[in-house]
Parts: structure tokens; C-alpha cells; sequence
């Protein structure tokens, strides 16, 4: 199975990086997890001909080849980074390859909350009509006081937490087949790829 | 009334661009509303910083003059659109103008939802502590279907939906009012006395006192007997002033030392608290504003040096003395430039004091290497140079052949390690050295220069020769006192003295030209004065580029990546404003893709004089597994290679005896950095090992056979080339180190003479530079000490051509 895991900030230093590159190798016997990068993509910007620029074409592609996303974010006042929300409606108004894609949620902050709201947003988000991702139920993954979490190996140090991931991942991993038999194939993908908000009103998706 | 609408969304088209258009229009009797839009406003990114720049600006004035804020939101994706959501990250950042200010949320879209989800996001985003508005609640003003809600004019059609926005508008009014008299501080008061807390310095904790009356802050007294001197004291002046002044917190930091700016005001907030008033309410009072006036300033004088370095002010100095008046800009409030964080002693062979010291170990050596280069290798305009050198050496080590001996020194021999130094290829292949003709002058006349110094008043400590980090020969003169401040305070004493002016925070923004000849500058002075000066000749002593990340990567052809997120050992300052001003009247530069980083930096401050620095042969340099990796008598970028190569993160270690030779520190200052986990201390290496999370096997292996190494006096492991001291008297010390930048070798072209020198190679008129600003010198790698010999040589030499060119001023002998 092979998972893309998206760090969702600009940041050149952050612990949700950090968190993705503890998940790569740590469940590396049970999942392949390829990191995707938000930092070179442009400000969102509605663009006339509906086109994705390169960037945002080689992250869908990743994600569209990958059974499931995972979705890493801090939280800045109260929400998800602009930076993160900007890579969202690039994939929302142009190739929307998160249309039935199987996706679970974690976070990590220096606080003690560990982006609790930042997540109950991000479900919301994911949930648009725009979007129709398949947001895994239940699980919340909040990594609290992040900067003091992982020793210089990258290793998460509390024991509990590591022990919490695992049952997290695996639940997902469980989550990604379940939905494989579920979801009739391409049923929305059939339809029109290309979205604009003003659709919304004429009742088309 | 005063508002601010912010259209939420950077598209084209916007309903809410119209709702907010339509506000304005509607309600223009009772409040004058002005629209921001987001169209320029870049995606937010931590680190890459734009709260300065003018569209941020924009946002942030214009919010903190208005007497409210309406925001119009779009939903996209079931929240705010991006664009909408950066502007407000950039304005919880650094900057905060919507702490406490009126907020009403409304919002069109599309769909019949009217944007409520997008609204209930933005109400919770403005509630982060960061942004901290005060929202209006309830009144939520959703306008659905918002493609059928105006007519041609762009007027809401339905009635009902008018009224609604008139009720939430009014509401709001009302709201903006009450929001913004809970905003007014309180009258402050205080339980008088005289309280004693800290100011965090650059060396740790700074004792402070703070004196309250009943309703006033009257004193602020901090001691600063810890404090390297010359860096942050300007602040410790201008804030107590600027606070007891204003009677206000809001007060701006110091540019170049804002650690220490910040480390005061929160001192005193504390006292304040302390006194059961509350430091906020100080905080949001403004100081009263000097109104910003445009004072023209018109000065005259022979010549004018731009930067109050080590080379200015010995150009001033020079200038000075030959009875000509003389002028020097610094774009910093403090004098000093870079020499004040310099370690001190200068480069200058001065046989007949050397000899009176013993070699060391290594030495001769060192001196046999050198007649053993195949003279293929050495360039042909040194080559006459190196063979009467080699007859020295040769001659030397006869004369010694059984006996310990003497140091040797001579000019020949710092000219060639000069060269030998100097000497660099980079990435593509290009091979750089030092120019022949200005390595003469800068070694024939270094000593001049330290005999000038003294001269001027700076007494150096003859007791001991000193081998600066990098600097390959122990030929270095120090100066009693605070290492590279003691230059400038003789220097500035001398110069003020003498009649000299110096004008700080006065950066200069233009050379100004007669018929191709400079004959002065425009600066920009303090309080918004503009500063015009006519002279008869400028020397820029401006320093290099080394503060200066994005010119550093741009010129770069040496290291194969420089990071965004550097250190430097160098002032904040140094940011290549006399290379842009030489290059504004067509100087050439030279050897500006070659720069030098400082191997053993503090991690976290980029500084040279945390923890304990000691002369190269007392270095034990290990990595984070407790191991050597280098030998530690290595160039700076053999140095810097291998702390890369080995994770950048290294430590010095050190023990009781090794303590004894650092030429930086006090026991108080390291009882400080232990306190404060900068520096590390045991009294057996296992448990320094255990602090480090080292194996301590390790360690102590790494550190007997260092041990046993200076014993057979020699290394088998890393070759070091001297030993002093073993390691082995408790307590020992670790010092964390991390490459840093520290001097940028490019720069505009002179000659001999100092003048500045076009791309045909012709001498511009009236222009003059002298020390890091000029390239050619140093070629690709400088001698550690021997800037400081540059400095105050070419500073000199710059002077002295400036007066006989320009002044017919020949020189006094």
C-alpha cells in the first residue's frame, strides 16, 4: 500500500515534517509513505483557464497514484495555514484528485492542544463538495508540545504516543481497504474534474 | 467614524467586493469606510519575512488608524479563502494592529449557506491569541445566492435584507464605541519603592533596579559589569530614556541590539507588575510622537568617511592629524562596526619582539614545510619573495638545528602565509590569490600600523605573542582591555578629541558626482532628517557583506549551499552598503564569489565570545558522537568543511588549565553560561560525556589518546601541527560551536593607494575604500589577524592619498 503524506506548512522547520518523516520509517514494514512539500507552490489564485500550474499538477498526480493521503498540520490562529488551505483550492478548483481518496489527519504543535482546532477545520474543509474527500472517522492524532517530542534521531520519545500512532495507522490502513470496496469506481470522477464555486449554485455537483 | 473593509478573496470577481462597495455607499453619512484588497498581499511563509514591506504596511496603518474593521468573506472549501487567511497571519506575526480592535464579520457567496461556515472559521481564527479582535457577536449577516441579490447599480434589491445590514450596522457602530473606551488604559499606579530584578544581556542575566513613585517609573539603573562592551550599550542607555521619558513600554528597540532592548523593557515590566500595576497598559501607551519634520542638514568638510569601524575611524583619525577636518556617517546608533566583536590581536611580523619567545612545538616544522613547496606551485610574482624567504627559514633552522629556539618571524613570511592562505579555487574551477601589490603594502606596513596605534593610545600586552583562530603563526599584538573594542575606544577618543564628527544612525542612501569626480553623499539622518554632505574626497569603510544572507547566495561560487537561515559572527550592520554605493559610480568588484565562514560559532547566536575560546593549540575539537574529527591547528574552511561533513554541531573541550589560556572570558561569565545551558561543566569527562549525550567510553578514550599525543608530540590521528596543555585538570568544559559566516573576501577593486578603480581598470575620482569592503586582498580565505592589520593599514593609507590627491596635504613623515 502507498500513502502520501502532506506537510502542511511552508515552514522550512516544522515538527509536522518531522512527525511524516517518524511515520515513514517507523511503519516502513507496513506502508510506503512518500512526503509531498507545499513550499513551491503559488498562492492560490482562481485562474481563468482552470489549469493547474506544474506544481500543483505533479501533487495531484502524486496523490491521485496513492491509495490515501495523510494530512499533517500545524495550526496557526486557530486554523490551517494559508499555506496549506492555498494547496487545498489549487486541488479543489483544478483536478480535485481527492474525490473519494481515503485521508487521515494529524498535527503537531508546540502548545499543549497539539491543533485540535486546526483538525476540526481541516475535517470541514476536506469535507466540501469540492473536495468529497473520505476523512477517516474517529481518529484525531494531536501532538502536543511537538518541539520536545522527538530526540535527535527523530524519534518520538513518549512511549504512549508512539503506542496511539501505531493503532492510528493501523485502524487507517484498515479504513484505506475498507473504503476500496465500498466506493463504486470512479463514480465521481467521471464527472466534470474542473470545479468553480459558482457551480454551487446551479445545483451541478 | 473611521472603518476598514478588507474584501476577503483576491478574485476577479467578487460579490463581496460589491457588498462591501455597497456599505460604503449606503452608510457614507455615519462612517467614512475605506476598502483594502488582498491582490498584492503575498502568501504567508515564516520565513521569509514581508511585515516591513509596503503592502503589509499598508494593512497594518491603515487598521491601527481606523476606529474599526469590517471583513467581507467568501467560503471556499467550507472555510476563509487563502488569500484571506494570509493577510491575517502576516498581521499576527510580527505585527498586530487587530489586538482589540472592532471586528464585524459578513460575508456573500453563491450557494444559500451565505458563507455561514466560512464565518464561524473566521470568528474563531480572530479569537487566536496572536490576533486577539475583539468580534462582534451575533448579528451574522449572511447574504446567499449573492449572483441574484444586486441590480444594475449594485444596490441590494430585497428590503428586508437592507434593513437586516442597517440593524447589524448600527449594532456595530455602537459596538466600535463601547469596544474602543474598554480599549483606553487605565490610570496607572504603582506601590513606590525600589525593586530589584533582571535584564536579560547578551552574556546572561544583567542585575537592575527600578525606582517607582506613586504614579511615575524615575529611575532604571543596570549593571552592566558582565556585558562585552561596545555591542549592546547603546541600548542600555536609550531604553532606561526612552521608558522613564515616554512613561511607556512601547518603547522601539535598538537596531543591532534588540536582545538586549527587549531583555530591559521586560526587566521592567516586571518591577511594574511587581507594583500591582499592570505592564500591558504601559505597553499600549504611546509615546509621545515627535512630529516628523523634513530638516534638511548641509555639511562641509575635506573629507568624509562613511562607516565608524576600525577603518573609518583610523581613516578619520589619519585625517585628523594631518589637520584637515573630517566627517564620519554610521548607519548604527553605536560606533565600532565589526572590530568590536573582533578577538583582538592583529597580524604584524615584528622579528625583534618574537624572538623573545620560545618556539612551541610544531613550529619548525610548519617552517620545514614551507621550503618544501615545489615552486611550480607558487605564483610568479611571489616567487622572488619565497626564495629569499626559504634562505630565512633555512638559515633559522640551522642556527636551531639542536635547541628548541626562538620564534621566527619575518615580513617575508607573513606575506607568504598571506598568499599561501589566500589561495582558493571554487566550484567552477576559477583559482583566486591574494593581489601581489596589495599584500606587499598590507604586510610591509602592518607593523606601522600597530606602532600608529599605539601612538593614538591603544597599549597592547607585549607579554605575550598570540595566535588568533586561522591565523597559521603566532604573530598576533593584543591590546589590553576589551579585545577589539579597546581599538575603537582609542580610536573614537582620539577622534572626537581632535575635533572630529561623527554622526551615528545615519545611513548613507547616495554618492553624489561633479563632472564624473565624487564629491559627497545624501543620508538619511535621525528623526527623518536628510543629511547632504560636500567633501573633497569619500572613503568607504563600510565592512563587507556577511549580515547579508541573499547577496552571500548570490555571489556564491565557494560553498557548494550557504542556508537561509545562517548565522553570522558579524554585526547586523554588514549588509554591502559600500559595495552598492561603489558600484552606483562604476567600481568594479573583485573575488565576490568567495566568503569565510567562522568554524567555531555559537550555535544559537552566531557569536565568537560565548563559552571559552582558547588559542588553537589548547583546541580538542569533538563531535556529537565524542570522537576527533580534524585536526584542530587547520585551516578555517578545513575547519568548517569537516564540522559540516560531521553535522555542523561540534564542542571544544576543555579543562581547568586549558581555561586558564582563553583570552575571551571571566569565571563569572562562564558560571552564567553553565546556569544558563550554553556552556557545559563536570568534574570527570564521563559525566561532561553524559551532558552531551556522548558514550562516555568514548570520550574519555578521545581524550586519552589527545593526552598521549601532546606527551609524544605528535598526532598520528589528525596530524596537529602544535600542543600545548593535556586535557586532564577538573573541571572540564564543553563549548557547543557551529560554523557561522564570518567575513565576505570580495569587493570593490582598489590599488595600492586605496583608490577605488573602475572596470577599466581607471582610479575613480574622489573615491576611496579601505577594509572589508574592498576586495583583492585576501583573495579567498583571510588569516585569522589579519584584518585587523588590513583595517588599520588601508584606513590609514586611504587617508593619506585622499589628502595629497584631493587636498595637497602631503604627509607629516
Amino acid at each position: 500500500m502507498k500513502l502520501v503524506g502532506i506537510v502542511g506548512t511552508n515552514a522550512k522547520m516544522s515538527t509536522n515534517r518531522q512527525l511524516l518523516q517518524y511515520m515513514q520509517q517507523h511503519f516502513a514494514d507496513q506502508v510506503t509513505i512518500e512526503i509531498a512539500e507545499i513550499t513551491d507552490l503559488p498562492a492560490f489564485n482562481e485562474p481563468e483557464d482552470r489549469v493547474a500550474p506544474a506544481a500543483v499538477q505533479a501533487l495531484s498526480d502524486q496523490i491521485k497514484a496513492a491509495d490515501g493521503v495523510i494530512f499533517a498540520t500545524p495550526e496557526y490562529d486557530h486554523s490551517i495555514p494559508a499555506a496549506l488551505k492555498s494547496a487545498i483550492e489549487w486541488l479543489s478548483y483544478t483536478t480535485r484528485p481527492l474525490i473519494n481518496k481515503p485521508v487521515m489527519i494529524v498535527g503537531a504543535s508546540n502548545g499543549a492542544l497539539g491543533t485540535s482546532r486546526a483538525q476540526a477545520h481541516l475535517r470541514q474543509i476536506l469535507e466540501a463538495p469540492e473536495l468529497k474527500a473520505l476523512v477517516m472517522p474517529n481518529v484525531e492524532y494531536l501532538l502536543g508540545h511537538s518541539l520536545q517530542a522527538f530526540d535527535d534521531q527523530g524519534n518520538l520519545t513518549d512511549h504512549d504516543k508512539v503506542a496511539e500512532l501505531a493503532d492510528d495507522v493501523t485502524a487507517f490502513l484498515a479504513f484505506v481497504t475498507l473504503t476500496e470496496k465500498i466506493t463504486p469506481e470512479n463514480k465521481f470522477m467521471e464527472k466534470n474534474q474542473q470545479f468553480s464555486w459558482s457551480q454551487i449554485a446551479d445545483g451541478r455537483d | 467614524m473611521k472603518l476598514v473593509g478588507i474584501v476577503g478573496t483576491n478574485a476577479k470577481k467578487s460579490y463581496n467586493r460589491e457588498l462591501l462597495e455597497f456599505i460604503q455607499r449606503h452608510f457614507s453619512d455615519q462612517a467614512e469606510l475605506e476598502i483594502l484588497e488582498l491582490t498584492d498581499v503575498p502568501l504567508f511563509n515564516e520565513n521569509d519575512d514581508q511585515s516591513q514591506s509596503p503592502v503589509i504596511q499598508a494593512f497594518n496603518e491603515k487598521i491601527t488608524a481606523a476606529d474599526g474593521v469590517i471583513i467581507a468573506t467568501p467560503e471556499h472549501n467550507h472555510s476563509v479563502p487563502s488569500a484571506l487567511k494570509s493577510i491575517i497571519e502576516w498581521l499576527s506575526f510580527k505585527l498586530h494592529p487587530l489586538d482589540g480592535k472592532p471586528v464585524m464579520i459578513v460575508g456573500a457567496s453563491y450557494s444559500v449557506q451565505g458563507s455561514s461556515r466560512a464565518q464561524l472559521h473566521l470568528r474563531q481564527i480572530l479569537d487566536a491569541p496572536g490576533v486577539n479582535a475583539s468580534v462582534m457577536p451575533g448579528s451574522e449577516f449572511l447574504l446567499g445566492r449573492a449572483q441574484t441579490a444586486f441590480d444594475d447599480q449594485g444596490n441590494l434589491k430585497e428590503s428586508g435584507t437592507v434593513a437586516f445590514l442597517e440593524s447589524c450596522f448600527a449594532k456595530f457602530m455602537k459596538f466600535t464605541d463601547l469596544v474602543n473606551a474598554m480599549n483606553v488604559p487605565d490610570a496607572v499606579s504603582y506601590q513606590p519603592g525600589t525593586y530589584a530584578v533582571t535584564a536579560v544581556g547578551h552574556n546572561g542575566k544583567l542585575p537592575m533596579s527600578v525606582t517607582l513613585s506613586k504614579d511615575r517609573i524615575e529611575d532604571i539603573q543596570i549593571d552592566t559589569s558582565t556585558e562585552t562592551k561596545g555591542i549592546a550599550e547603546v541600548a542600555f542607555k536609550r531604553i532606561p530614556k526612552a521608558i522613564i521619558d515616554g512613561q511607556t513600554l512601547a518603547v522601539d528597540a535598538v537596531s543591532g541590539a534588540s536582545m538586549t532592548s527587549h531583555g530591559v523593557i521586560d526587566g521592567v515590566a516586571e518591577a511594574v507588575k511587581a507594583a500591582g500595576a499592570n505592564p500591558d497598559d504601559l505597553k499600549k501607551r504611546q509615546a509621545q510622537m515627535t512630529k516628523a519634520v523634513q530638516n534638511i542638514t548641509d555639511i562641509t568638510t575635506d573629507v568624509v568617511v562613511v562607516g565608524a569601524g576600525g577603518a573609518g575611524l583610523t581613516a578619520a583619525a589619519k585625517v585628523l592629524q594631518q589637520g584637515r577636518n573630517v566627517l564620519v556617517v554610521e548607519k548604527f546608533p553605536a560606533v565600532g562596526g565589526n572590530t568590536v566583536r573582533a578577538g583582538g590581536p592583529m597580524n604584524a611580523a615584528d622579528p625583534e619582539w618574537q624572538h623573545q619567545f620560545e618556539a612551541i612545538p610544531g613550529e619548525k616544522h610548519t617552517l620545514t614545510e614551507i621550503t618544501q613547496i615545489d615552486e611550480a606551485t607558487i605564483a610568479p610574482e611571489y616567487l622572488a619573495d619565497f626564495r629569499v624567504l626559504k634562505t630565512q627559514i633555512n638559515a633559522y633552522l640551522k642556527e636551531n638545528k639542536d635547541q628548541r629556539g626562538y620564534l621566527f618571524d619575518s615580513t617575508l613570511l607573513h606575506r607568504i602565509q598571506t598568499y599561501l592562505g589566500g589561495k582558493r579555487t571554487d566550484l567552477q574551477g576559477h583559482q583566486i590569490y591574494g593581489q601581489y601589490d596589495l599584500v606587499k603594502v598590507l604586510t610591509d606596513h602592518a607593523l606601522e600600523s600597530v606602532k600608529w596605534l599605539e601612538n593614538i593610545g591603544v597599549d597592547f600586552d607585549k607579554s605575550q605573542v598570540t595566535m588568533p583562530v586561522g591565523a597559521i603563526w603566532r604573530r598576533g599584538h593584543k591590546p589590553m582591555g576589551d579585545q577589539g573594542f579597546a581599538f575603537i575606544k582609542a580610536l573614537q577618543k582620539f577622534v572626537t578629541d581632535q575635533g572630529g564628527r561623527i554622526l551615528t544612525e545615519t545611513p548613507v542612501q547616495s554618492l553624489t558626482t561633479t563632472a564624473g569626480k565624487v564629491d559627497g553623499l545624501i543620508a538619511q539622518g535621525p528623526d527623518h532628517t536628510k543629511v547632504i554632505v560636500h567633501a573633497k574626497a569619500v572613503i568607504l569603510a563600510s565592512g563587507g557583506f556577511a549580515a547579508n544572507t541573499k547577496m552571500l547566495q548570490q555571489y556564491n561560487t565557494y560553498w557548494t549551499a550557504i542556508d537561509d537561515d545562517i548565522k553570522t559572527t558579524n554585526s547586523p550592520a554588514m549588509t554591502g552598503d559600500g559595495i552598492r554605493l561603489g558600484t552606483s559610480v562604476g567600481a568594479d568588484l573583485v573575488g565576490m564569489g568567495f566568503s569565510q565562514m567562522m568554524p567555531v560559532s555559537d550555535p544559537d547566536t552566531g557569536e565568537l565570545f560565548s563559552g571559552l575560546q582558547v588559542p588553537p593549540q589548547n583546541f580538542v575539537m569533538v563531535n556529537q558522537a565524542g570522537k576527533r574529527f580534524v585536526n584542530e591547528y587547520g585551516s578555517r574552511d578545513e575547519l568548517t568543511q569537516a564540522a559540516i561533513d560531521n553535522g555542523s554541531l561540534f564542542y571544544l573541550i576543555a579543562d581547568d588549565e586549558i581555561k586558564k589560556t582563553a583570552y575571551n572570558t571571566t569565571q563569572a561569565k562562564l558560571d552564567a553560561q553553565v546556569a544558563a545551558g550554553t556552556l557545559y561543566r563536570a568534574d570527570t569527562l564521563s559525566d561532561l560525556a553524559k551532558q552531551l549525550q556522548m558514550d562516555p567510553a568514548v570520550l574519555t578514550k578521545t581524550i586519552e589518546n589527545y593526552n598521549s599525543y601532546v606527551d609524544a608530540g605528535e598526532d598520528p590521528e589528525f596530524h596537529k601541527n602544535a600542543f600545548d596543555l593535556k586535557v586532564q585538570v577538573a573541571p572540564f568544559y564543553a563549548t557547543p560551536r557551529k560554523p557561522a559566516t564570518h567575513h565576505t573576501m570580495g569587493g570593490l577593486k582598489i590599488d595600492t593607494g586605496a583608490h577605488v578603480l573602475n572596470a577599466d581598470g581607471q582610479v575613480i575620482d574622489g573615491l576611496y575604500a579601505a577594509g572589508e569592503v574592498a576586495g583583492g586582498i585576501h583573495a579567498g580565505n583571510r588569516l585569522g589577524g589579519n584584518s585587523l592589520a588590513d583595517i588599520f593599514t588601508f584606513g590609514r593609507i586611504a587617508a593619506t592619498n585622499a589628502l595629497q590627491d584631493e587636498l595637497t596635504v602631503t604627509p607629516l613623515g
